[in-house]
């Protein structure tokens, strides 16, 4: 399903975050669980599942490839649904701002 | 020297999940896998060990180098692919992550795989519909549904047209099956990895068994009738063969044979006999004789009276056939004739007896036991002497 511009899946939005720095497929893995604090813990296939689905979509490309190794990087257009996601993830917490005012009578 | 063994898969390649559990179940009895085929799956013996098993799906037949190199870096080695399923392994105490830690991403990677398998489906199915109506044409048009079986002449497109239809419904039920599986993973319901395999194993063996067998009758069959199928000329003199001969019901010592109107590989068509086989009516003939006597005209004057005589025999394997193929008979040669022209009659040595009398030709159709015969002739001979002719000649069993 190519991406129309709406909430994406945690899996995708890790990535395309961990590809702010280029790199390749099993680092990706590392800098994900990083970038997460150890909390998304990406399995290969997930990993490669999601990268060939974004590569399509055009939200990431290939930096380089010396035939072994496949480096990734983060496009313009990916950036961008990136912010507008991050956007929207703010704007979630903004509004959950009532559940820390206790019994929400504002 | 390692040892090879193969073994039926248990179930239908679709199921992921009880593929995975088999090849682990076998791997801790020392069996690991190797290769896998159509029906079959090669394992190597070894010391008995735990492992995991996953199978990653993608719509190309070759899996990306680079798929390999990052699941081998987390410990899952390529085992080998069949289709668009690609097996990976990895020993149990390895810990290594799971290969996929999002069922709805997951989901994504059935999706083109999804789309061939309703496309392949679709066209198997409009293939069978196909078959169906042209061997329902075949079987049903002229409705002479026991001649055609007897004659054997749909064995085969029957056959492949069972074959067709298990092939529908097996492709009917992997696009259902892979499908269903999609929406579970969309759900966040992940592969069972230890599915039982053991419940389908016996269905999966048998349907595997009685399939290779049926495909193997259908390429066999056709050679078979091949072989059997003979044209003669048919000898002058007596044969010793289940056909009612001019000589037998026209008592004229001036009857030659006519010249031969149709020549072919040295056959005489017009004066042959064939021999057929199929699995219903292991022994058939079919004969044709015509005869000429210088000097005497037909009633009419319309010509040189030349009389004209076929016998058609079947031998059947299902003797309760016998009364269906009568009337498919008189069905397919009946022409612009009604029922009514036929006329059942009793005799003491045939089981059924039809006939129908009228000037230029006349026909008797009979049964007994296993046999039937159908004789068709065209002389000034009286239809009792016929007749007593059937009854005798149908006795005639021959090898």
């Amino acid at each position: 399903m190519a991406y129309t511009g709406g909430p994406m899946t945690e899996a995708m939005y890790y990535v395309l975050l961990a590809l702010m720095r280029p790199n390749h497929g099993y680092q990706l893995m590392q800098a994900i669980m990083e970038v997460s604090n150890g909390r998304v813990n990406m399995g290969p296939g997930t990993l490669y599942g999601v990268l060939s689905r974004m590569e399509k979509d055009g939200l990431i490309s290939l930096a380089e490839n010396d035939g072994r190794r496949k480096i990734y990087e983060i496009t313009v257009e990916g950036e961008k649904a990136l912010r507008t996601e991050y956007d929207r993830l703010q704007a979630l917490i903004k509004d959950s701002a009532i559940l820390d005012l206790g019994d929400g009578d504002e | 020297m390692n040892k090879t063994i193969y073994k039926l898969r248990p179930s239908d390649f679709w199921r992921i999940g009880e593929h995975e559990s088999w090849f682990a179940d076998l791997a801790a009895e020392g069996l690991f896998l190797r290769k896998m085929g159509i029906h079959f799956a090669k394992f190597e013996k070894g010391e008995p060990k735990n492992m995991r098993y996953r199978i990653e799906v993608s719509i190309s037949k070759k899996i990306s180098a680079d798929q390999i190199e990052m699941y081998s870096e987390t410990g899952w080695a390529y085992v080998t692919s069949y289709g668009s399923f690609h097996v990976f392994s990895s020993p149990a105490e390895l810990e290594a992550p799971e290969l996929h830690t999002d069922p709805a991403e997951q989901s994504y990677t059935l999706k083109e795989l999804d789309r061939k398998l309703a496309f392949n489906s679709g066209a198997v199915i409009i293939g069978m519909i196909l078959m169906i109506g042209m061997l329902g044409s075949i079987w049903f048009l002229d409705g002479t549904p026991t001649l055609v079986l007897v004659d054997g002449i749909a064995v085969q497109q029957t056959i492949l047209a069972i074959f067709l239809a298990y092939t529908a419904y097996n492709s009917l039920q992997a696009t259902l099956s892979i499908r269903d599986l999609r929406k579970r993973l969309a759900e966040g319901i992940p592969i069972d990895h230890h599915a039982s395999w053991k419940k389908k194993h016996t269905l999966h063996t048998t349907v595997a068994f009685v399939f290779t067998v049926l495909v193997g009758l259908s390429a066999i069959i056709p050679f078979f009738q091949l072989m059997k199928m003979d044209t003669k000329t048919l000898p002058e003199k007596n044969v010793d063969l289940p056909i009612v001969r001019l000589a037998d019901v026209e008592n004229n010592p001036d009857l030659v044979r006519a010249e031969s109107a149709y020549l072919d590989d040295g056959v005489d068509w017009g004066n042959r006999y064939s021999y057929d086989w199929s699995p219903l009516a292991p022994v058939q003939y079919e004969a044709d004789e015509t005869g000429l006597v210088p000097g005497k005209l037909w009633d009419d004057k319309s010509g040189e009276y030349s009389p004209g005589i076929s016998t058609q025999y079947y031998q059947l394997r299902i003797p309760s056939m016998a009364d269906n193929l009568i009337s498919d008979l008189i069905e397919r040669y009946r022409y612009e004739h009604t029922q009514a022209e036929y006329e059942e009659k009793n005799h003491p040595d045939l089981d059924h007896l039809v006939v129908r009398v009228e000037d230029s030709m006349n026909e008797v159709y009979a049964s007994k036991g296993n046999a039937v015969m159908y004789v068709r002739y065209f002389v000034y001979a009286d239809v009792d002497l016929v007749i007593e002719n059937v009854a005798k000649k149908i006795t005639i069993i021959p090898d």
